[in-house]
C-alpha cells in the first residue's frame, strides 16, 4: 500500500534533518499556531528543526518540487503574525542554528546564524565592550530577524534601523539555490560591508521571510562608551513634544530619542482605557547618550539645556522631568527581561498586544497621534503611543501599544479594528507599517503605486517562482 | 481533610496570561556584566517550542482547554518531558508566573483523572506508593537499614514512636531506599548525635511525603501520604513533644513547605511545628558558634542549587484583592525561604575547600535533570542532563560536585558515570559530617 503523501514529506523531512527534528504531532504544530497578536491561530501541517545550511537546502528543494509553504521561524515574538502560517505547510524552526560564527573585535562586525537571541549576542559583545541597537523585545528573541524586519532599537537614533547595520548575508533561495549579498559575495571570508556592490540584500529586508531563508548574517556593532546621561522632559501636547525633538533632533547627539505618551509611561499600560489626570503632563521624552569623556557628556548636555530654553521661549508646556527609575532603565538597559516579557504593556489586559508600527515623518505625528487617540478611546483602548526619531529628524517610528485580552474573541476583534482603523489613518498620511500583518499589507497594497505591485510581484516571481516562501504574507 | 488544589480549568484565567513571549526559554541577566544560559532542559533535548519552557506548557494546556488537543501517547508523552524544575518561571514576568509549575502539574493531574496519565513507566510509582508506601518498591523493614552502622556502634538512634524528641528527622525515601543516596541520611544523623541534638526518627512507620505523586499528577496518591503525615506531625507534636520536623530531602523539604499547604488545615495543623532543612539547622547552630570544625578537607568543590530548595521556594506576592495593581496581579517575590546562601556559607566554612562557581547558579540554576518524574520515566533522558551539569561543573575545575538533595546527588551520579568524568558527588552532609568532631 502506498504511503499517504504527508507521509512521504514527513519521512523526506526526517531524511534531511534526523527523524527527532522533524514532526507532524499536532502538539507540536498547536505551539506554533499563534503569537501575542491579534492574528487567528493557523496550524503548520509539519514543524521542522535544521542545524545546517545543507539541510535548509534541502528542505527548500524539498519543498519546491512538492509546492509546499515554508514559513521561516527563530523566535516568534514579533507582534505582526508573521510566522503564523497563512496556509499551512512547513514550519521552518531555526533556533538550533545559533552558533556566533565570527566576532570581529577589531573591525566591529559579527557574523552570525539565525537562531543567535539578543541574549547570547549581548552577552559576548560584552566581553569586548561592544553592542548592538538591542530592541525592547525578550532576550530570547532572536538578532538576525530583528535586523532583516527593519527592527530598531536602543541605538536608531545614531545609527538608524538594525537593517542599517546588515553588513553581508547569505541567503537559501526558495528553490535551493544557495545566494549571498555583500562583500561575502566576493570573498569568501570577507563579511564587512553590502556596499559600494548593488544592495542584492534588500531582496531579503522587510520581506516578511517570503523570499528566501537568511543563514548567515554579518551586523554592524559598536563599542560602549563609558558615561551615561539621559535628557528627560514632559509636555502637555504632542505639538510641544515635537517641537522639541525636531528641535534636539537636529543635533544627532542621542543614541535613543523616543517619546511616550501618559498611557505608555504607565506600568502596565491601563486596560481598558483610563483618562490621564488633568494636572498631568501628556508627553515624556528621553533622550539617551552615551559619551567617552565628562567632558563630552557636558558639551552633550550643554546643547539640551539651550534646546530646552529655546523650547521654553516658545512659550511650549516643555519642562524638566523626572523619569521613573524603572522605566529609565528599561531605556538603557537593553536586552531586558522585564521589558522583554511585555510587562509594562500587556499585563492588565491579558495575554494580547498588537500595534499599527509605523514608519512615519517627524511632521506627520502631531496629526496622526490626534486621529489616533480618538479612534482608540472611542474603543475603549489607551492611546498608549511612542514616538522615536531614526538618525536624524527626517521620519521616525510612530506606534501604538495596544493590549487586549486575548481569551476574549470579542475583544480581541475589538482592537484589531481599532489598530486596522489608526494604520489607515497613517497610511494616509504617508506613513509605513512595518513587521505588517495580513491586515495591514491589504491597506499598503491598496494605497499602492501599480509600478510597484508589478515590481513586488515579478521580484516575488523570480525569487519563488512557486510561491512558496510564507505565502500570503505580503498581500499580493 | 479538604484541599486546594487547582484544576487545570480553574487555572484558565492564568493560562491565558501568557503572551507567548518566549521570555522563558532562555536565562538571561542584564548585569553588567550579562549572563545568559540555556535554562529548560526539555528545551535543550527536543528544541520545539511545544515542548520548551513555560510558553510551550502552556500552548498544550491552552490546546487542551480549547478543545484542540486530545490524549494521545505523543501529546502524553510530551507533557510529561518536563523536570518541572521552575527554570522558565524565574524568567517569565507576567501574571500566570506564580502558577507555572501549578500549571504543567495541574495538566498532568487532568490526565491522570481521565485515565491517560502518568506515563506507563511512571505508574510504578504509584502502585508502589499504594503498596509499599514510598516510590521505590522498598520493603518496609528496608528503611531502617542504613541505620545498622548506629546499632553496631551502639548509638541508636530514638524511634519516636516510643521515646519524644524535639526534632523529627523526616529521612525521606531516597535517602532511606536508594543505596548511592545512603550516605545521606547516615551523615545527618551522626551530624545530630555529635552535636547532641534531641532528635528521633520514624523508623519503619516513615511513609513517602508524596512528592514524586504530586509532581506525575496523581494527586490522590498524594492526598493519601500527605493526610496521612500531617496527622502524624500533629501526633507527634501533641504526644512526643516533637517542635521541629528537620529533612535533608529537599523533595520532601518542598513538599512540605509548599504542597501542603494546600491543605486547608495545615495552618492548624502544623501550629507550633517548625520545618526546616538540615543545613539550615545546621547553619543556624554555625552562626550561633555551636557547631565547629576540626580538620581539614582539600577540595575543590562547586555547588548544584536543587530546583526544590531554590526557585520552588519563592513567594510569590499576589494582588488577590486589587488593592495594589489589579486583581490576581503578580506583584513581586521572596527569596526569603530559597537556600541560596546558607549552603554556601556552610561549604566555605570548611577549612581547606576551595569553592567555586558554575555559571548557572542560585535562581538560576540549570536543573539536574531528574525531577517532574523524569528520572523514572526517562531514566537515559534524566542521565544525559545531568552530565550536562557535570559538564558545566567541570569547566569550573572543579573535582567535586557538592548538593543538598539526594535524589540531585543520585542523579548528577548517574550524570557522571555516563560521561565517564571523573567529578565525584558529594551531599552538603556528608563533608560536614567529616569536619564536625566528636564531642569531648
Amino acid at each position: 500500500m502506498l504511503a499517504k503523501r504527508e507521509d512521504m514529506i514527513l519521512d523526506e523531512l526526517r531524511s534531511i534533518v534526523g527523524k527527532d527534528n522533524a514532526t507532524a504531532a499536532k502538539h507540536i504544530r498547536y505551539a506554533y499556531s499563534y503569537d501575542l497578536s491579534f492574528v487567528k491561530p493557523k496550524l503548520p501541517d509539519y514543524v521542522v528543526m535544521a542545524t545546517t545550511v545543507e539541510q535548509v537546502q534541502g528542505i527548500m528543494k524539498l519543498a519546491n518540487r512538492e509546492k509546499i509553504p515554508v514559513v521561516p521561524f527563530t523566535a516568534g515574538t514579533n507582534i505582526g503574525g508573521l510566522c503564523i502560517p497563512e496556509r499551512g505547510g512547513i514550519l521552518l524552526d531555526l533556533k538550533r542554528m545559533n552558533k556566533i560564527l565570527r566576532l570581529d573585535t577589531e573591525s566591529h562586525y559579527a557574523v552570525i546564524e539565525p537562531g543567535v537571541s539578543h541574549a547570547k549576542l549581548a552577552t559576548e559583545l560584552y566581553k569586548h565592550n561592544l553592542r548592538w541597537s538591542w530592541p525592547v523585545g525578550p532576550p530570547s528573541a532572536c538578532s538576525a530577524s530583528c535586523a532583516i524586519s527593519h527592527g530598531i532599537g536602543g541605538l536608531s537614533g545614531r545609527y538608524g534601523l538594525n537593517s542599517e547595520e546588515i553588513t553581508s548575508m547569505e541567503v537559501v533561495l526558495p528553490t535551493g539555490e544557495l545566494v549571498r549579498a555583500g562583500s561575502c559575495a566576493i570573498q569568501e571570508d570577507a563579511w564587512h560591508s553590502v556596499l559600494p556592490l548593488p544592495q542584492l540584500d534588500g531582496l531579503f529586508k522587510g520581506w516578511l521571510g517570503t523570499t528566501g531563508v537568511v543563514t548567515k548574517l554579518g551586523l554592524r556593532v559598536h563599542p560602549i562608551p563609558p558615561v551615561l546621561k539621559v535628557f528627560t522632559v514632559s509636555t502637555r501636547n504632542i505639538e510641544d513634544m515635537v517641537s522639541y525633538v525636531f528641535n534636539l533632533g537636529n543635533y544627532e547627539i542621542c543614541d535613543d530619542l523616543t517619546a511616550v505618551s501618559w498611557w505608555l509611561a504607565q506600568v502596565p499600560i491601563p486596560y481598558p482605557y483610563t483618562p490621564k489626570p488633568d494636572d498631568t503632563p501628556e508627553w515624556f521624552c528621553f533622550g539617551t547618550t552615551f559619551s567617552w569623556t565628562e567632558k563630552e557628556k557636558e558639551a552633550r548636555e550643554e546643547i539640551w539645556q539651550n534646546v530646552l530654553k529655546e523650547e521654553q521661549n516658545k512659550g511650549t508646556s516643555i519642562e524638566y522631568a523626572e523619569y521613573p527609575e524603572e522605566a529609565l532603565r528599561a531605556r538603557t538597559q537593553l536586552p531586558s527581561q522585564i521589558v522583554g516579557s511585555t510587562k509594562n504593556y500587556t499585563k492588565m489586559a491579558g495575554g494580547g498586544i498588537s500595534w499599527p508600527g509605523t514608519f512615519t515623518p517627524v511632521n506627520k505625528w502631531a496629526p496622526v497621534y490626534n486621529k489616533w487617540k480618538d479612534i482608540l478611546i472611542e474603543h475603549n483602548l489607551s492611546p498608549a503611543v511612542r514616538v522615536t526619531n531614526y538618525r536624524g529628524v527626517h521620519y521616525g517610528m510612530l506606534r501604538a501599544m495596544i493590549p487586549f485580552n486575548k481569551k476574549s474573541s470579542a475583544e480581541t476583534e475589538n482592537a484589531r479594528k481599532a489598530i486596522v482603523e489608526c494604520l489607515k489613518v497613517d497610511l494616509d498620511a504617508g506613513g509605513i507599517p512595518y513587521k505588517p500583518p495580513v491586515d495591514f499589507a491589504v491597506e499598503i497594497n491598496k494605497r499602492a503605486h501599480p509600478g510597484y505591485l508589478s515590481l513586488l510581484k515579478q521580484v516575488k516571481k523570480l525569487l519563488d517562482p512557486n510561491d512558496i516562501m510564507n505565502p500570503g504574507k505580503l498581500g499580493i | 481533610m479538604k484541599w486546594e488544589i487547582s484544576t487545570l480549568e480553574e487555572l484558565e484565567d492564568k493560562i491565558w496570561r501568557c503572551t507567548a513571549c518566549g521570555n522563558c526559554k532562555t536565562a538571561y541577566k542584564f548585569g553588567p556584566p550579562p549572563a545568559f544560559g540555556e535554562i529548560c532542559p526539555a528545551g535543550v533535548e527536543f528544541g520545539f517550542d511545544g515542548m520548551m519552557a513555560s510558553k510551550g506548557k502552556i500552548a498544550f494546556a491552552r490546546g487542551i482547554l480549547d478543545g484542540e488537543l486530545e490524549w494521545t501517547e505523543d501529546f502524553l508523552d510530551a507533557v510529561y518531558k518536563c523536570t518541572v524544575c521552575g527554570g522558565c518561571q524565574n524568567q517569565c514576568e507576567l501574571d500566570h508566573k506564580p502558577f507555572i509549575p501549578e500549571i504543567i502539574e495541574a495538566m498532568r493531574r487532568k490526565a491522570v483523572a481521565e485515565g491517560a496519565g502518568p506515563m506507563p513507566s511512571q505508574k510504578k510509582i504509584s502502585q508502589s506508593l499504594s503498596a509499599y508506601n514510598n516510590p521505590y518498591q522498598g520493603p518496609r523493614r528496608v528503611r531502617t537499614d542504613w541505620t545498622r552502622p548506629f546499632k553496631k556502634a551502639k548509638k541508636p538512634i530514638k524511634n519516636i514512636n516510643k521515646e519524644p524528641a524535639d526534632i523529627l528527622y523526616y529521612v525521606g525515601c531516597t535517602g532511606a531506599f536508594n543505596l548511592p543516596a545512603r550516605g545521606v541520611p547516615t551523615a545527618t544523623a551522626s551530624i545530630f548525635q555529635k552535636l547532641g541534638l534531641d532528635f528521633g526518627i520514624l523508623g519503619e512507620n516513615e511513609i513517602c511525603c508524596g512528592s514524586t505523586a504530586m509532581r506525575i499528577g496523581d494527586a490522590e496518591e498524594f492526598k493519601r501520604v500527605a493526610e496521612a503525615n500531617l496527622e502524624m506531625f500533629q501526633r507527634l507534636h501533641e504526644e512526643k513533644g516533637v517542635n521541629t520536623i528537620v529533612t535533608s530531602c529537599a523533595g520532601c523539604y518542598r513538599a512540605i513547605k509548599k504542597d501542603y499547604i494546600l491543605a486547608a488545615d495545615y495552618d492548624k495543623i502544623m501550629n507550633g511545628i517548625r520545618v526546616v532543612h538540615t543545613v539550615d539547622l545546621l547553619n543556624g547552630l554555625f552562626q550561633e558558634g555551636k557547631l565547629k570544625f576540626s580538620g581539614e578537607l582539600p577540595m575543590k568543590v562547586t555547588y548544584h542549587d536543587p530546583c526544590h530548595t531554590g526557585r520552588h521556594l519563592n513567594k510569590f506576592e499576589i494582588d488577590e484583592d486589587g488593592s495594589k495593581l489589579w486583581k490576581g496581579a503578580y506583584v513581586g517575590l521572596n527569596e526569603e525561604d530559597c537556600l541560596y546562601d546558607v549552603p554556601r556559607e556552610l561549604l566555605k566554612a570548611i577549612p581547606g575547600i576551595e569553592f567555586t562557581e558554575m555559571e548557572r547558579i542560585r535562581d538560576n540554576s540549570y536543573c539536574c535533570g531528574g525531577g517532574g518524574g523524569v528520572m523514572t520515566g526517562y531514566g537515559d533522558w534524566a542521565a544525559k542532563n545531568a552530565s550536562r551539569r557535570i559538564e558545566e561543573g567541570m569547566a569550573t575545575g572543579a573535582e567535586h560536585m557538592v548538593s543538598i538533595c539526594p535524589f540531585c546527588h543520585y542523579n548528577l551520579n548517574e550524570g557522571s558515570k555516563r560521561i565517564k568524568s571523573d567529578m565525584q558527588l558529594y551531599d552538603l552532609v556528608e563533608l560536614l559530617d567529616q569536619v564536625i568532631p566528636e564531642p569531648e
